[in-house]
């Protein structure tokens, strides 16, 4: 028997559904199944997909390069992996279209990181450099710094 | 000497009990994946860069948050095994070779490891289908923590990750289903095939590329952009319904047909785990398996689903030593495994922190 579709190849697969009013009998080849969507491939997982899409290599993927953790375009493809906060922007136009395969989406709407300073880095970075200033004994930085550090213990207070 | 075994003991009251829909949703979990801008992702990083961030989280967490913190590198392989076991920390963490660290809250069921492939995994654990809790648990330290730190974030992307496929939220959300009866019925695969249609990853219990066993099934969401968090996890938790209405449909079935078969099954596999003297970590999950099933449909009814939920997570071969304190080899293990068991199901022996 014949497919019924491209009525070439012999047909593979019968595929029968029973609707209220009708009975729909079909006989199809492999292909011709596919293309009525009646057969489900195998669905890639994101991570399958990235790895396919970072086959895809350009000789110019060495030049461009992140101005902040230097990682190159050819590098990034190789371990599937960014480098620094900065690295998307760089790689942007490159990369928009894995992204949008990956996600199906090309934009985040969900929560919004809240932005302005943030008081445990801050403290966290004069700690580290009253320690380099003790070291060094520069006791006027270091007063300097412990001066700064108070400003971050007063706002606690309040 | 082996005593270490505080995680090991759930403090979430609701773990007695197995948790909301239990019969059928073993546990909900949580995860979202953060960077702090200003410091290289994990394959640009430095030991320095390491040494820096695990110091910087554990300054901030350790001024706000109470709970307890262990250096991954200081720790035994054993115990990492076993805080795997216990979902604490993922794979990669095991042969770990950089400063990190893992900071569990004092309640138990709220984790953060520091310096896995992002700088912060935010993950939470909860038994039964308590997905929407969790989650907004981890939210709410997810936020705590972005007083202090700036995360990587960008207007279009999201929160920045170290792979693109946590772009966006970051967030990984999941349930782990006991579906014994569509397996039985053969609908599972059609069922779950329905889950991946609509974006969902369907696995074994330890997550990517584990075994499926014990009729046990982890969904989670695959996409993490373009998806709004609290969307996300109520289609997750609306999945669940659907699927826990089909498997206790299936369950009627196998009930109305062959009621004494199942019954039979059961109770057989009870026998089995209160008599064994030897016994497997894969046998005790088939029988568990038989007996959760017993318990969802009201056959065995003198045993908690919160027990039940106790014995798969001690007997796994790494919990299993430090709940007695000893390295013990494969046989050894399997001894001792069936002892806590029959122990454990004759009401006696229930883990304490006081051990």
């Amino acid at each position: 028997m014949l497919c019924d579709d491209c009525k070439k190849k012999p047909a593979t697969i019968f595929f029968k559904e029973v609707l209220p009013e009708e009975v729909v009998e079909l006989h199809l080849c492999e292909e011709c199944a596919h293309k009525r969507g009646l057969i489900m491939t195998k669905k890639m997982l994101p991570i399958e997909i990235l790895q396919r899409l970072l086959r895809e290599k350009s000789v110019e993927d060495e030049k461009i390069i992140c101005s902040v953790c230097y990682l190159s375009l050819a590098e990034f493809k190789r371990r599937g992996r960014f480098g620094c906060s900065n690295c998307i922007s760089t790689f942007e136009p490159y990369i928009k279209n894995l992204i949008k395969q990956i996600h199906r989406s090309d934009k985040h709407v969900g929560r919004q990181a809240k932005l302005g300073p943030k008081k445990g880095f801050e403290v966290f970075k004069l700690r580290e450099q009253l320690k380099k200033a003790l070291e060094k004994e520069s006791y006027e930085e270091a007063a300097e710094i412990r001066d700064k550090l108070k400003t971050f213990e007063v706002d606690n207070a309040e | 000497m082996l005593n270490n075994i505080e995680w090991l003991v759930p403090s979430d009251d609701k773990v007695k009990l197995g948790g909301e829909d239990s019969e059928i949703v073993v546990s909900s979990r949580t995860r979202i994946a953060r960077n702090i801008t200003d410091i290289p992702f994990e394959i640009k990083m430095k030991t320095d860069d390491s040494i820096r961030l695990v110091k910087l989280v554990r300054s901030v967490i350790g001024e706000n948050i109470k709970g307890k913190y262990l250096d991954i590198q200081k720790i035994s392989p054993l115990e990492k095994e076993s805080l795997l076991e216990c979902h604490f920390i993922s794979p990669a963490f095991l042969d770990i070779d950089k400063p990190a660290g893992l900071f569990i809250l004092d309640k138990g069921n709220i984790s953060i490891m520091i310096n896995e492939e992002d700088h912060l995994r935010i993950q939470g654990l909860s038994y039964g289908l308590n997905l929407t809790n969790i989650s907004s648990e981890v939210f709410d330290l997810e936020e705590k923590i972005g007083e202090d730190l700036a995360y990587a974030f960008n207007e279009t992307y999201g929160y920045l990750t170290s792979c693109p496929t946590n772009l966006g939220s970051g967030l990984r959300a999941s349930v782990l289903l006991h579906l014994p009866a569509l397996v039985f019925t053969n609908e599972v695969e059609k069922v779950l095939k329905g889950a991946v249609q609509i974006g969902m990853a369907v696995r074994g219990l330890y997550g990517e590329g584990s075994e499926i066993k014990g009729g046990l099934f982890q969904i989670s969401n695959q996409h993490t952009l373009g998806l709004k968090e609290e969307d996300l996890i109520e289609s997750i938790v609306k999945l669940t319904h659907m699927i826990m209405d089909i498997e206790k449909k299936a369950r009627n079935v196998i009930f109305t047909k062959a009621r004494y078969e199942f019954e039979d099954k059961i109770f057989r596999s009870l026998a089995v785990l209160k008599s064994a003297r030897i016994i497997s970590t894969d046998e005790v999950l088939n029988l568990l398996s038989a007996v959760r099933f017993g318990i969802g449909t009201g056959v065995i009814k003198d045993i908690t689903l919160g027990v039940i939920n106790e014995i798969m997570l001690v007997s796994r071969p790494a919990n299993i030593q430090l709940y007695f304190g000893e390295v013990l080899e494969e046989h050894e293990r399997d001894v001792r495994r069936a002892e806590y068991i029959r122990k454990r199901l004759s009401g006696k022996s229930k883990i304490t922190k006081s051990k």
